[in-house]
């Protein structure tokens, strides 16, 4: 666990941290969600004001989630295309800790841009729709759960993507491949989390959050095969 | 020591490696040379354990690749023949960064220490994205060395290398087999293989074609003698054509016409072209024989085994 966790420190201090246009990008997908928040004009919530104040905090978690996805599949498609994913191989480390590492090197930084997100509209949802209503709607187990289920959309989506960057052979074609499966699992997702959100106060999420493990792990144990350094040796 | 036995390797239906055996011992450097897609590239990934073979074993110090891939990591250097390195990061953390996944001991002082053996002390806390590839393939040797094994595996590390680095570099791998370590050098460069490596190992579509010391391969190949004379070199040549001894024009010391026959027996041919010169009116300066490369080595078994394979 150690050396995944080397990895993952690499990944962001150099490969997040290091590169302007990941940060750029990440940075586009942290500021979208307050544009819509801002966008949304309090004052017209009406009866459905507590639904679209838990969407809006969802599109706050999620939003930036997204951009993770993309960091998932390019981390690995460059490595591929570099060749520099065959020196770590020659290295004494576990092929789980390689691809837990960068997975962790991704998903860290990007959750806490989530969370930070939600607590960016936590604070203008209370000056925008008031801070008694935003107390209401969002009591702290939902933002909790909020936070979970961008978690698991991350590991969700970034295991499929992680699948995919190991068959495409150049970062151009991982990067279209997660762009597709961005926009089909956000509009998925989202379809699953509003109406999720519509039963039993919000309490549904839970079970959202129930089928995102189970996809989970599905996905992690394809991408622990399609990732043995056989196998992608073999592809490069 | 290296002891790489009958391993094949096959990609789907594409056989890469075909029952393939060698040994390397400590202190002895064996080239590794072959076409593209002879199984060079394989081999190695297989002995470095990124690779698992098919068939066969390989031990490293007596280990199995098969059943302890780890313990094989530890001992062996790769050095690829792309830099392959992570451009973002400065050369001290992205050689700490190797020395860390090795678990040396204490990174930053080896860190400075390889720096210095490759002349980049000056360069610790610059971007790899800013160094020329020259500089980038030093780093990459670097990298391979960062744990100090007994075997390297060396696929065209010279590459991109201006002579001089690349002679520097050609000092520093016989420095190593003189630290008794086993060096593998997969390379196209016949020049660097005949200057450096005790032995030689040729594949060809994945089987060994020829294994053997350097200068037996090279004596192997058919004896070769150049007469120089004064004169005209095309009327010559004739001659010994009409003596039924072919032979190609080359170029002499001293300007002094000269051509260039194979004889396979010497004690026959050789008076035949000396007489069939004299008797042309042609004054013969030298006879000598033609010290024989390992390239024209390579070329000869890599003819045959492709006669072979049809």
């Amino acid at each position: 666990m150690g050396k995944a966790a080397l990895i993952a420190w690499r990944e962001i201090r150099w490969e997040i941290f290091g590169d302007r246009g990941a940060v750029l990008r990440t940075g586009f997908f942290a500021l979208l969600p307050i544009f819509f928040v801002l966008s949304s004009r309090g004052n017209t919530l009406g009866g459905s004001a507590d639904l679209a104040i838990l969407t809006l905090a969802l599109q706050s978690a999620l939003i930036p989630a997204l951009s993770g996805v993309a960091l998932i599949a390019s981390t690995f498609t460059q490595e591929k295309e570099n060749g520099t994913l065959v020196p770590l191989l020659a290295a004494p480390v576990k092929d789980m800790d390689i691809v837990v590492g960068k997975l962790l090197g991704m998903v860290g930084p990007v959750m806490t841009i989530c969370a930070g997100s939600l607590a960016v509209y936590y604070v203008l949802g209370s000056v925008l729709y008031g801070a008694a209503r935003l107390r209401h709607a969002l009591p702290f187990e939902i933002l909790y759960a909020i936070l979970v289920i961008a978690f698991l959309y991350l590991i969700t989506a970034g295991s499929w993507v992680l699948i995919v960057a190991a068959v495409v052979r150049t970062t151009r074609a991982g990067q279209q491949i997660a762009g597709l499966m961005i926009g089909i699992s956000a509009a998925v997702f989202g379809l699953l989390g509003v109406t999720a959100a519509r039963i039993a106060d919000g309490w549904a999420l839970v079970g959202l959050g129930i089928a995102f493990v189970a996809a989970d792990i599905v996905a992690l144990e394809i991408a622990r095969r399609v990732w043995r350094r056989s196998e992608v040796i073999g592809r490069l | 020591m290296i002891d790489v036995r009958d391993v094949s390797r096959s990609f789907g239906r594409t056989v890469a490696l075909d029952h393939v055996s060698f040994r390397v011992e400590p202190g002895e450097i064996v080239a590794l040379l072959g076409p593209n897609g002879a199984g060079k590239t394989t081999a190695s990934r297989i002995i470095a354990a990124i690779l698992a073979p098919s068939e066969g074993d390989v031990l490293v110090d007596g280990i199995s690749v098969r059943a302890e891939p780890d313990k094989i990591r530890v001992r062996c250097g790769m050095v690829t023949d792309q830099p392959s390195l992570y451009e973002r990061m400065t050369l001290r953390a992205y050689l700490a960064f190797f020395c860390h996944l090795y678990d040396v001991a204490s990174a930053g002082r080896r860190t400075e220490e390889l720096a210095a053996l490759l002349g980049l002390s000056d360069r610790l806390d610059v971007r790899l994205g800013a160094f020329s590839r020259g500089m980038k393939q030093k780093v990459a040797i670097a990298r391979g060395l960062v744990h100090d094994p007994p075997v390297l595996l060396l696929d065209e590390p010279a590459t991109a290398l201006d002579p001089e680095t690349a002679r520097s570099l050609r000092s520093f791998i016989v420095s190593l087999r003189a630290r008794h370590r086993a060096i593998l050098l997969c390379t196209h460069d016949l020049d660097e293989a005949q200057r450096i490596a005790d032995r030689v190992v040729v594949l060809y579509r994945g089987r060994v074609a020829r294994e053997g010391l350097t200068g037996d391969l090279r004596a192997d190949a058919h004896p070769r003698f150049v007469v120089s004379f004064t004169g005209d070199a095309a009327a010559a040549r004739d001659a010994l054509a009409r003596a039924g001894v072919k032979a190609e024009p080359t170029s002499a010391e001293n300007g002094y016409a000269a051509l260039r026959f194979d004889a396979d027996e010497p004690g026959t041919t050789n008076p035949v072209v000396l007489r069939a010169l004299l008797d042309d009116g042609v004054r013969v300066i030298t006879l000598a024989r033609e010290e024989r490369s390992l390239e024209d080595a390579y070329f000869a078994i890599v003819a045959a085994a492709g006669e072979q394979n049809g």
